[in-house]
């Protein structure tokens, strides 16, 4: 040991200075300044290379190097490097800073009412500069439509992710879809639409040119208007003849006017739905 | 003499330019093999949608394409090696590094890349890709082309990818301590 020591003392004596190296700070949050401290003395060359920065300046051994908070904002691993002669290196890490943006993607845009496993949402967590926030925090979605509450659930995000699926309401109209953390919040927009028709029933009558059929207002299982434009489709059997005619839903109702003079077996459908049969006899 | 002594002279240039494409092929090969990219993807824990057997394939073309990519902007400081692999927040961190780099007259270096990737979520709607990147290299530190730092790195990367027109894009490449 005494040895040691004498050889250490002889060293410094001659002005043999340690070799320099370089140490890491611990912890760093995005945006917030930094510094790597070195050890030795005479002058060096530091250089850092990082996500979104690459530099090198003129540095003193046995100062710390300042790293602003401008060179440190985006998450992630960075490698410092102090070269004077030989060269060192080190690393860290920068962790994201405090959630501040919620990006939130929601699907569909339009959906049919009573529909299990439906509406999903996506929500991702980013700080200020945009990185990934991995601390796991609880994200709250609610569904609600009008002022009735579909869905109320906090989710943990796991690596920056919570997500959730939901049956859609049973009423046509907005569905407004939340994701909140703290005091961050955002909205998305569902257009609940009305199913597929339920109970489609026909009623018709001769006229002049044939036969008047429509449909009683059409509406989904929960009692939903179908929409204007959805297409109900009429068949006529006379003579073991067979003959379609399309028409759109208007005003919740669906007409046609078919050309027969014998008797009739009517039929509608509208997608997997089919009517009732309306049996006319002829002239 | 002049009308002898053409074809011979072509015939050894031509011989010339065949041992030139030959030394050619070998050098690039050789750089194509010394660059080559390992990537591997388990995609069983992917939840809650299952990836499908295409997009993995596409999943595992890309990535490999986006290093590949990244790399070459790396070392040559050029933005458009970048070639659209990249979108978003990740796009923008690499973009300001290459720049960075050309200011101070730095570059990297990476070579003998192994991707270990595991797809940890895909969205129900398949339009949100989350992996875990165990990636290890060697990555060179370089000021002005001499080497300054020079080190065997094992690093954890979370990726965020979305489906572009064509091909999946990173949209969050961000480094981690640990999984």
């Amino acid at each position: 040991m005494p040895r040691l020591i004498s050889i250490c003392a002889l060293l410094c004596l001659l002005g043999v200075s340690p070799a320099q190296d370089v140490r890491a700070p611990q912890n760093l949050t995005a945006g917030e300044e930094g510094s790597v401290s070195t050890t030795g003395s005479g002058n060096a060359t530091f250089y850092l290379f990082g996500p979104g920065v690459s530099d090198k300046q003129d540095v003193n051994l046995g100062e710390d190097v300042r790293l602003p908070g401008s060179d440190l904002q985006n998450a992630g691993q960075y490698f410092a490097v102090l070269c004077s002669g030989d060269c060192r290196s080190t690393s860290f890490f920068v962790s994201a800073a405090r959630p501040s943006s919620l990006t939130f993607l929601v699907h569909p845009s339009r959906v049919p009412v009573a529909q299990n496993d439906a509406v999903s949402g996506v929500a991702i967590l980013f700080d200020k500069f945009r990185n990934l926030e991995l601390t796991a925090e609880s994200v709250d979605f609610q569904l609600n439509a009008g002022k009735a509450s579909l869905l109320s659930r906090a989710v943990p995000e796991k690596d920056g992710i919570a997500w959730f699926r939901a049956a859609s309401g049973k009423s046509a109209g907005a569905l407004q879809v939340t994701a909140s953390l703290n005091d961050l919040e955002t909205l998305r927009a569902v257009q609940q639409v009305a199913s597929e028709p339920c109970n489609l029933r026909i009623t018709g009558q001769r006229n002049a040119s044939g036969i008047l059929v429509q449909t009683e207002p059409v509406h989904d299982c929960t009692g939903n208007p179908v929409p204007d434009g959805t297409i109900v489709t009429f068949t006529a059997t006379e003579d073991g003849k067979k003959s379609t005619v399309d028409a759109p839903i208007k005003q919740d109702i669906a007409r046609a006017q078919i050309a027969a003079s014998g008797p009739a077996v009517i039929s509608a459908a509208s997608g997997v739905v089919m009517g009732n049969e309306l049996r006319l006899g002829g002239h | 003499m002049v009308s002898k002594s053409e074809p011979i002279h072509r015939r050894r240039r031509g011989a010339g330019i065949v041992a030139m494409l030959a030394i050619m092929f070998g050098v690039v090969s050789y750089c194509v093999a010394a660059d080559a990219i390992e990537v591997q993807l388990d995609t069983k824990e992917a939840k809650p949608r299952a990836v499908e057997a295409l997009t993995e394939r596409v999943i595992l073309r890309d990535y490999r394409f986006a290093w590949r990519n990244m790399a070459q902007a790396f070392e040559s400081n050029s933005l458009d090696a970048l070639q659209g692999s990249f979108a978003g927040d990740a796009s923008q961190w690499l973009r300001e590094s290459i720049l960075s780099q050309q200011r101070s007259g730095l570059s990297q270096r990476y070579t003998r890349q192994n991707h270990k990737l595991e797809t940890v979520f895909y969205a129900p709607e398949g339009d949100v890709l989350e992996l875990h990147d165990t990636a290890e290299y060697q990555l060179q530190f370089l000021d002005g082309g001499k080497i300054v730092g020079d080190q065997h790195v094992v690093q954890h990367f979370v990726v965020l990818m979305t489906p572009g027109a064509d091909h999946w894009v990173i949209r969050q490449l961000q480094a981690v301590p640990q999984f």
